[in-house]
């Protein structure tokens, strides 16, 4: 503390002094922290690891997005080049749905590679997305991939605890604290003088990762189909979640250092709650979210689908339910033939059996996306007491890569589904006369390719409250607790 | 070894044991080693009891449809020889319809059976489904479909003995020997120490032994009690596990050997632990990390995407064909309009789509694989700069999760497959309808006896060279080390 120069202060010391503290500690501890040469260096290796993930990611993204557009022209190509056909062999021959890529996805890849990357939309029957990246990767795969979040999320808290550690026990193991509470420091200003100092290094380490996101947004992002302003806004909430998530570890930190016997304690003990954040929860919540929620195995989920599907006629004419809407149908229109229908009695029972299979799918599929939402919901529960199962819920949906936003793109393709149905039942309805119709590629061309607009960063806030709420309450337990250790501070 | 080395090693060894007896928290971190070990295992068996009954229901499944489609196939069979024939099923109900029911009303159920240590490592089980249904349609159609689950679960990584012995044992073992040296030259005890010794430098060896052997022992242990609590005392006495006990012992005595040659360059116990700390991130985290971005990089997965327009388009180009050689027969003959939507030509249009369909997606799939197997290729050979990614991928391949059974698998399907379009394609071809003695004959998908018993695990040799080869520089530095420090004592 020799270069810090302080006059005695009183007990009662006005606002402006007590700041005046604040302010030379921090500069104190930047200067020291800036001095360490050590310190230095590993945070411009972290530095340069998130530079080099980000370029991955616009790499590994760009080439995605290529491939997917070009298997989005392909299969509109395929659908429109179809020969002249019944429309309902057209709707089992179906269309691709191919979800695009969120271009924060290249910060945060999130569960994009579990999801898979299309959906095929054939009659009667709504389908799971498939391909998932992961399966193509490898067992090694699995130890993870470089990403900014990976970084930010698993190696930023270390350096903040390598930067903290030795906050108060360092300068108590030095001589320095006695020194600087006997010319009257309140711990209570220290303590805020130091939080400043490692906040604004956190600072200065996400500054260059959030300034590189940026950029690569401004070249990523197609506004034509995404919204520049809403992908900042996204990303700003991104860059505030990490900073509360890492400023937490400042507090954390900076309490830990104040109450440990000496340097070394501080050390493990950081570390070894670094340690359980990031590796043992994530783990064990999912293991827990597992037992306390479990989902159906893919042959139950589809057994029970079809056991509800068994109700409904399909293709069945002599089905209870097939003969009784053909009854109802006659009587409505007041014939008794099928044959003297004005419309096309086939088209009709397509179009009914699908409307059946829609609510069963959507109870079905909404059941499966609950317990999905129960799960996340209890993984992300102990949030406030390890931030890191608050922290990525929050950083995945505000990427565009979490459970959530991947249902909304398979709602949205359903409805694709749903609408190229009701529109060759329609065809059928009104132009089959006969079991011979064929309609042709105008038909085709009329039903549009499927075209799938993002939410906006409304729609992450919304599914994330929860998880906003564990975050904050990890700052303010750790704030609480930096305040604690700073009231029990003892000088030697 | 000389008996005067020897006998300064084990006193160290006793010496050391004596104080580790009393400390309290070595006690505890080699506690919360075996707990978590044994609850990984824990996590291991409840995973493959999932996987075996999603097998049963696959396998449950195919057995009832199969019966279904026999009561069906005899109730026609039956209306025919009493003159009253049943209503004629569409083509894709007809358990007579040989092009319809290997596509999928008969599909067989391939399965890949949890290996028998399979509780061990999850590796790709959670990704890749242990039951497939094998149809006569290109591989696009079955291949890829996967179990449910939760794609952030996935994406958590469950609970195994493989991760907790990559990520934590090595992080009890560093906290265990990082400071041997350090640590006493801060206490002031480590003059004395040395003085006392007749063989200084192995007396510190032993020492460092006794540290390093409490929580590889333990891991052991552990693992062993896990595997007989939750598999059977059996799957104790199988290769499988020998291979198990090597890995992790070379892993444990890499991670010992990188302790105690931090603590020879003669450095405080804050710098040790910073060092190992930062080597502990670089070799599990980053490196893992660094070498699948820059496989992925180098060789891209090939978007399986391409497969399935390619299946679509060899389907409508078939369509196509089989529209125009309707059009030209129709001309040719004089005919009206084309013969569509019959069960005749529904079932030729089938054959035909589907065969084309398979010619294209077989094709792909090669140049896919192909591609895979070098990017993988790949990473393997950087994961030689990662004990960590090498152990892990080993533990894999012992718990049968990895990649080489896998790929087992799938080879058995593509030779399957075959079989399995002939026996139902043939007869489509033929016009032949299906029989309860076709029912009896259909191929079946077994798996082979030496998955079910447990294979001795091939191609570890190289992972666990990789591993062994730095612990034995390492080990050879820090004897130096410890040489050295043996030296200044006499000095």
């Amino acid at each position: 503390m020799s270069d810090l120069v302080l006059a005695p202060l009183s007990a009662t010391a006005p606002t402006k002094s007590r700041w005046r503290v604040v302010r030379a500690v921090a500069a104190k501890e930047w200067l020291e922290l800036f001095r360490d040469r050590r310190l230095v260096w590993l945070c411009a290796f972290v530095v340069a690891l998130m530079l080099a993930a980000l370029a991955f990611g616009y790499v590994e993204n760009a080439r995605v997005l290529r491939e997917r557009d070009a298997a989005a022209q392909a299969d509109r190509e395929l659908w429109t080049g179809q020969s002249a056909k019944n429309p309902h062999a057209a709707a089992h021959f179906g269309q691709y749905a191919f979800k695009p890529l969120s271009p924060l996805a290249l910060a945060d890849p999130g569960v994009d590679a579990y999801v898979g990357s299309a959906v095929w939309l054939e009659a009667h029957k709504q389908n799971e997305i498939q391909f998932k990246q992961a399966r193509d990767g490898g067992v090694g795969a699995r130890l993870g991939s470089l990403s900014l979040a990976f970084i930010l999320q698993t190696i930023a808290p270390l350096i903040v605890i390598l930067m903290g550690f030795a906050s108060f026990s360092g300068e108590r193991e030095s001589g320095t604290l006695k020194q600087l509470l006997s010319v009257g420091a309140r711990p209570r200003d220290i303590l805020a003088g130091k939080a400043m100092a490692l906040i604004g290094a956190i600072f200065a380490l996400l500054a260059p990762a959030f300034v590189g996101a940026a950029l690569a947004l401004v070249f990523f992002v197609d506004r034509e189909r995404l919204s520049l302003a809403d992908q900042f806004i996204r990303l700003g909430a991104l860059g505030a979640a990490h900073a509360a998530y890492l400023a937490g570890f400042a507090f954390l930190a900076l309490g830990v250092s104040a109450l440990a016997r000496n340097s070394r304690a501080a050390l493990v003990t950081l570390l070894a709650f670094w340690l359980v954040n990031s590796f043992l929860a994530p783990r064990l919540a999912t293991d827990a979210a597992r037992a306390l929620t479990p989902t159906p195995s893919w042959q139950a989920f589809r057994a029970g689908i079809a056991q509800d599907k068994a109700k409904t006629f399909g293709h069945d004419e002599s089905h209870p339910a097939f003969i009784a809407f053909r009854d109802e149908t006659l009587k409505k229109y007041g014939v008794s033939r099928i044959e003297d229908l004005p419309v096309s009695f086939r088209g009709l029972a397509l179009r009914k059996d699908d409307e059946a299979g829609y609510a069963i799918f959507d109870r079905h599929f909404g059941a499966l996306q609950s317990a999905f939402d129960r799960q996340d919901a209890l993984r992300a529960a102990p949030g406030f007491l390890f931030p890191l199962l608050a922290l990525r819920p929050i950083s995945m949906a505000f990427s565009g890569v979490d459970s959530r936003s991947q249902f909304d793109f398979a709602t949205a393709a359903e409805a694709h589904r749903r609408d190229i149905q009701n529109q060759v039942s329609d065809n059928l309805i009104h132009f089959a006369h006969d079991n011979s119709y064929v309609a042709g590629p105008e038909l085709w061309r009329k039903i549009a390719s499927f075209a799938y607009r993002a939410p906006g960063a409304g729609f992450a806030l919304g599914y994330s409250a929860l998880a906003i709420v564990g975050l904050l309450g990890w700052l303010a337990l750790a704030c609480a607790f930096a305040l604690f250790a700073a009231r029990r501070l003892r000088p030697v | 070894m000389s008996s005067g080395f020897s006998s300064a090693f084990f006193a160290g060894v006793r010496f050391e044991a004596r104080m580790m007896r009393r400390d309290g928290a070595i006690w505890f971190a080699l506690i919360a080693l075996a707990g978590v070990a044994l609850f990984a295992l824990a996590m291991g068996a409840a995973r493959v009891a999932a996987q075996q009954a999603a097998i049963a229901g696959a396998r449950a499944d195919e057995t009832q449809r199969l019966t279904n489609l026999q009561k069906m196939l005899a109730q026609l069979q039956q209306g025919d020889a009493q003159g009253k024939p049943a209503q004629e099923p569409p083509p894709y109900r007809d358990p007579r319809n040989a092009a319809f029911m290997g596509g999928g009303p008969a599909a067989a159920v391939a399965a890949l059976a949890p290996a028998p240590l399979a509780l061990v490592a999850t590796g790709q089980s959670d990704l890749l489904p242990p039951a497939v249904r094998v149809t006569t349609g290109s591989k696009d159609s079955f291949l890829f479909a996967d179990e449910i689950d939760n794609p952030a679960n996935l994406m958590s990584g469950a609970t195994d003995l493989a991760f907790v012995i990559v990520f934590v044992y090595p992080l009890v073992i560093l906290a265990m020997a990082f400071n041997l040296l350090a640590g006493e030259r801060e206490q002031g005890t480590l003059a004395m120490n040395l003085a006392s010794a007749r063989r200084p430098s192995a007396a510190l060896a032993g020492k460092l032994a006794a540290r390093v052997a409490a929580p590889i022992t333990g891991t052991l242990l552990a693992a062993a009690a896990g595997v007989w609590i939750f598999a059977g005392w059996e799957r104790l006495a199988t290769p499988g596990f020998a291979a198990l006990a090597v890995a992790v012992l070379l892993y444990g005595l890499f991670w010992a050997a990188l302790a105690a040659a931090v603590d020879g360059l003669g450095r405080s116990s804050a710098f040790n632990a910073l060092a190992l700390i930062g080597a502990w991130v670089a070799i599990t985290m980053i490196l893992p990390a660094a070498i699948n971005s820059l496989a992925a990089f180098a060789h891209p997965a090939p978007s399986r995407i391409d497969m399935v327009l390619a299946a679509r388009a060899a389907s409508t180009d078939a369509d196509k064909a089989r529209d125009a050689s309707l059009s030209r027969y129709a001309d040719e003959h004089g005919g009206g309009g084309k013969p569509t939507g019959g069960p005749q030509e529904m079932t030729l249009r089938r054959l035909a789509t589907q065969e084309a369909a398979f010619q294209r997606v077989e094709a792909i799939i090669a140049e896919h694989d192909a591609q895979l197997a070098r990017q993988r290729e790949m990473a393997d050979r950087l994961g030689y700069l990662s004990p960590a990614y090498l152990t892990y991928s080993t533990l894999a391949d012992i718990a049968g999760s990895g990649e080489a059974r896998y790929r087992a698998f799938l080879d058995r399907i593509r030779a399957f497959h075959v079989d399995w379009r002939d026996f139902f394609l043939s007869r489509a071809k033929a016009g032949a309808s299906l029989t309860a003695q076709d029912y009896a004959a259909m191929p079946k998908f077994t798996q082979a006896d030496e998955e079910l018993v447990g294979p001795a695990p091939a191609g570890l040799g190289g992972p666990l060279i990789g591993v062994a080869l730095p612990m034995l520089i390492l080990a050879a530095l820090a004897l130096r080390g410890y040489r050295r420090a043996a030296l200044k004592r006499r000095q």
